[in-house]
């Protein structure tokens, strides 16, 4: 496992740049452990401050310090990706390995169910949900509705692997030797599909974090929970890029795009790592 | 296998060698790979050299593995990396005098192919382009050769299909509305349509079955013997070889250990290794026990030392674990490279 | 039952399933969570005065009657769909007493033009280039299109949207940034009005497409790396074919059919993209339709604009689909 990061870590330069964003960003989440300021409190320091010394990203028209409001924002933010990550990886390994392993009439229904919440615009049903929800819209809730509804890219996926592994020779071993469905997909299939399922989960995040920050611009969630799409949402309501406060909009930004990309390299080369086809692109497979 | 492909061809008269049109020079490709920075070499072909005359079937045989398909696709110039020409040469005379294949340059080589070089591809059930119809293959691939207005090579093609017992109608199919057998056939009459002076054919009946294998082996040796060419076939098979090739070439670990006419290499092998190969061939009204061959074929990517057969044979001497034995005519028109049997045949 | 038949009845069921399932997701949203929207547009709209509670009483009853969630839950759900399969969700609330349905009808044209455009444009772009990107690996040009398409890919469509919109509308100020067409040329076919739309399109345009190049490039480069080694491919090259050829006609052929259920796949996701970039750029269709409903608290336009975006999008899908077996003759024939 080590030499595998090792190895990634040295030829894979897309792999080391994500490694070292994401780093950079988690760095940020973890300093908001010791932010001097209280996260909901407004006109803790002078507004409308550009970037200095004493505020190296300047502060907001609401009085609050870019810098140490952006490491709590990104803590939320990253944060809710992990939720909604783990959450959805729940229900796509179900229905995926079940759809796989079952096969017939359980992968046709589950897979119609897949499909259609693959083809589905989700946004507009969000949207509807925090119509409904107004005020009793909270973080956890957001993130409980997301991940029920982004778990089918993956399902399909995790389905067509669980498909091949089920027709492999130990598979028919663990079968015979008396084993029950549910052990075989979990003891004998589970540890097959878990690389593909941490690759997908950076993806999923990006998907996951990207809908939060539309929604939050928006000012669809619950807007006093900092986040990086509530930070650009207050401010657009102080009309921050109009009246030249750049600082305010463009530092979210980029470090919500750092953490985009990051996660995005880190998915493609491990991916490449795990894909049988690009590794034999690499050693090219004698014959 | 029946007892009919395993009888030998009939003898042929011997083409006259002293024009080839294709000459190998010692001819070595590798396959150079770098994973994760740990470089590694597999030397598929190691100096092979072979003259190939005109109008001759020209067999390779050896068992998977052995190099006979890297060779093949290095002749053809069909390599794409990581297998690559690390020395000697490849030079084909199509009457212009002899060219090295490596040393065209991307048209002269579009124009030699199909015109004068074909090829006949291994697992050629997917050579086809399953989304365009069969005519379309034949306008890519023989067209431009044909110098013909479209309604006589439509009408030429489709003679040449008949040939094949192959009905005019195929041309307006996909790939996956044939049969096996006949994307087969269709394969074969692709790399015949244009009359070429050299066929490759690189383990063309290995998917089918006996009785479609036999038909498809008496047309591409009537197609050959009606235009002239040379092919040159490779197959594990030892059957096909005895029925369809005039010499034949033994590859063990990327090198060409015997080379002989082939009714008398199949009659009187001398490598230990051919031996071992013909006296594993059913012969009717023998039932002895076959014995198997110790060990397992070497590792190319770290071949053992001097001959390497060694391991294996059951005549190894000290010399053959140090020095690897050359390539000599021991006997007429018959080259092998073995310590034990240059010793045995000068005493 | 021919095979293209039985494809397009499991593609119509597929249409059937995706509108039910979408439209009861809509249903269970509002009416299975404890939030009731009468109370809560009453509550939205005496927030600002006295009412009388006689007058609150009125509005109570005549919003529950065009809520439609007065009777038992079966009544409701009957109802819900009654109106959902007549096209009437009543008048709009903010724009009374306008039908929710005139309103939509007038967004839909922006939006869909918007996104056939943005989407097909993206689409080919992507696929070209990622095709070529594929098949010459050693283009330097081309490598550095993929870095781009790479770094754009992951971006989310409202952050490359608010990006361009810093760009054109301050730094650098030579597109509107805002609206569908300028508000002076008369709404008819004639030049200045045409190029004024176009103008106007450009940014939302350009935030769509540059998203879905990304995707696109990305998605072909990788098949195309695989088309290149398939035997027919190689095979051709063998042959001494065309390059250009073989390019198009063995390369991107086999490679483009799964980009086409690609395409259908993520029209969802690109039509999420769309009423997001619409709202930065104020682009009168669905989106800003939408995002205005929320803030309204038009509670019928909601349901409307959810409910026909869900059937619009699967509608799309199902055409795409139906195309699919132009470019595969392994499902059209027999």
């Amino acid at each position: 496992m080590l030499r595998i990061l090792r190895d990634l870590l040295r030829y894979n330069r897309g792999f080391g740049l994500g490694c070292f964003l994401l780093l950079l960003v988690a760095g940020m989440a973890a300093l908001s452990a010791v932010s001097p300021y209280p996260p909901l409190d407004v006109y803790v320091v002078p507004p409308d401050m550009p970037p200095s010394a004493e505020f190296i990203l300047g502060t907001t028209s609401r009085g609050q310090d870019v810098f140490w409001q952006l490491t709590l924002a990104i803590r939320n933010t990253l944060l809710f990706g992990i939720t909604v990550a783990v959450l959805s990886r729940i229900i796509s390994l179900t229905v995926g390995l079940l759809a796989g392993y079952l096969g017939g009439a359980v992968d046709r229904v589950l897979m119609s169910v897949n499909d259609t919440f693959i083809i589905i615009p989700l946004f507009p049903i969000l949207v509807l949900f925090y119509f409904v929800m107004r005020d009793n819209m909270s973080w956890t809730m957001l993130a409980v509705v997301t991940a029920s509804l982004g778990w089918s890219y993956d399902a399909r996926l995790i389905r067509s692997m669980a498909m091949s592994l089920r027709t492999r020779e130990f598979t028919h071993q663990a079968v015979f030797s008396g084993m029950r469905a549910p052990e075989v997909v979990l003891r004998e299939h589970l540890p097959y599909v878990l690389p593909i399922v941490f690759s997908t989960t950076m993806n999923n995040m990006n998907w996951s974090i990207g809908l939060e920050v539309t929604l939050s611009v928006l000012g669809f969630t619950d807007i006093n929970t900092p986040t990086i799409g509530g930070m650009i949402y207050w401010a657009n309501q102080h009309a921050a890029m109009v009246s030249g406060i750049w600082w305010w909009v463009a530092f979210p930004v980029a470090l919500v795009v750092c953490l985009f990309v990051g996660l995005f390299l880190l998915a493609v080369s491990m991916n490449e790592y795990i894909d049988p086809r690009s590794r034999l692109a690499r050693t090219g497979g004698a014959g | 296998m029946t007892e009919e492909t395993m009888m030998l061809a009939p003898p042929r008269p011997t083409p006259a060698l002293p024009a080839p049109v294709l000459s190998v020079e010692k001819l070595r490709a590798y396959y150079q790979m770098r994973f994760f920075g740990v470089t590694r070499e597999v030397r598929a072909v190691d100096g092979i050299t072979l003259q190939i005359g005109r109008n001759e079937i020209y067999g390779i045989a050896g068992e998977s593995s052995s190099g006979k398909s890297s060779l093949i696709k290095t002749i053809a110039r069909a390599i794409r990396p990581p297998l690559n020409v690390v020395d000697g040469s490849v030079r084909f005379d199509f009457g212009e005098g002899p060219a090295d294949i490596y040393k065209l340059d991307p048209h002269a080589l579009a124009a030699i192919r199909w015109r004068h070089l074909s090829y006949i591809m291994q697992g050629s059930m997917n050579v086809l382009n399953p989304v365009r119809r069969i005519r379309h293959s034949f306008l890519d691939f023989a067209f431009r050769h044909m110098h013909l207005p479209m309604p006589v090579f439509l009408q030429r093609v489709e003679g040449h299909l008949a040939r094949l017992n192959l009905e005019p109608r195929v041309l307006n199919a996909y790939p996956h509305e044939l049969s096996g057998g006949m994307r087969q056939r269709v394969t074969i009459a692709l790399a015949t349509v244009c009359r070429p002076a050299f066929i490759i054919a690189d383990e063309p009946t290995t998917a089918l079955d006996v009785v479609v294998q036999k038909s498809v082996l008496t047309m591409i040796r009537g197609i050959q013997q009606e235009m002239g060419s040379s092919v040159l076939f490779v197959t594990h098979d030892m059957a096909v070889h005895a029925n369809l090739t005039d010499r034949l070439g033994i590859m063990y670990a990327g090198r060409l250990v015997e080379e002989a006419p082939t009714r008398s290499l199949l009659r009187r092998p001398l490598h230990p290794y051919t031996r071992h190969l013909v006296a594993s061939l059913p012969r009717i009204g023998d039932d002895a026990p076959k014995a198997g061959l110790n060990g397992t074929p070497p590792s190319l990517a770290k071949p053992p030392p001097g001959c390497r057969f060694h391991p294996r044979c059951p005549l190894a001497m000290d010399i053959c674990r140090t020095e690897a034995p050359p390539m000599e005519e021991l006997l007429p028109g018959h080259r092998v490279a073995c310590h034990a049997v240059r010793q045995e045949l000068a005493s | 039952m021919t095979s293209y038949g039985s494809y397009l009845l499991k593609r119509l069921a597929q249409f059937v399933l995706v509108v039910f399932i979408g439209i009861n997701v809509t249903y269970f949203i509002t009416h299975a969570t404890p939030i009731d929207p009468v109370e809560q547009t009453i509550a939205a709209a005496t927030s600002f005065g006295q009412t009388s509670p006689a007058a609150i009483e009125t509005m109570r009853e005549s919003l529950r009657a065009l809520y439609g969630v007065g009777g038992s839950p079966l009544d409701q759900y009957v109802t819900f769909w009654k109106r959902i399969l007549i096209a009437d969700f009543g008048p709009s609330l903010s724009a009374f007493p306008t039908p929710v349905s005139t309103l939509i009808a007038r967004a839909v044209p922006w939006t869909a033009g918007l996104l056939t455009v943005a989407t097909l444009l993206a689409w080919a772009i992507g696929n070209l280039l990622g095709g070529l990107a594929g098949y010459y690996r050693e283009s330097r040009v081309l490598k550095a299109v993929g870095v781009i398409a790479m770094g754009l890919h992951p971006i989310p469509y409202y952050i490359i949207a608010f990006v361009l919109l810093i760009v054109f509308g301050f730094l650098w100020p030579i597109l509107p940034i805002t609206g569908a067409h300028d508000p002076g040329v008369e709404r008819s076919l004639n030049l200045p009005f045409v190029l004024s739309v176009l103008k106007h399109a450009i940014l939302p345009a350009m935030s769509l497409i540059l998203v879905g190049i990304g995707t696109w490039f990305m998605g072909m480069r990788a098949l195309v790396s695989n088309t290149v080694t398939e035997d027919y491919t190689v095979y051709a090259e063998l042959a001494g074919v065309k390059r250009s050829r073989i390019m198009r006609s063995y390369v991107m052929r086999n490679a483009i059919a799964p980009q086409v259920t690609g395409l259908a796949m993520s029209l969802g996701a690109i039509f999420n993209g769309a009423i997001i970039t619409e709202q930065v750029f104020g682009y009168p269709g669905l989106g800003t339709l939408l995002i205005a409903a929320v803030h309204a608290g038009d509670y019928s336009l909601v349901i409307g604009v959810t409910s026909v975006s869900i059937i619009a999008v699967s509608a799309a899908v199902l055409l795409v689909d139906l195309a699919y077996p132009l470019l595969d003759p392994r499902v059209r024939e027999r």
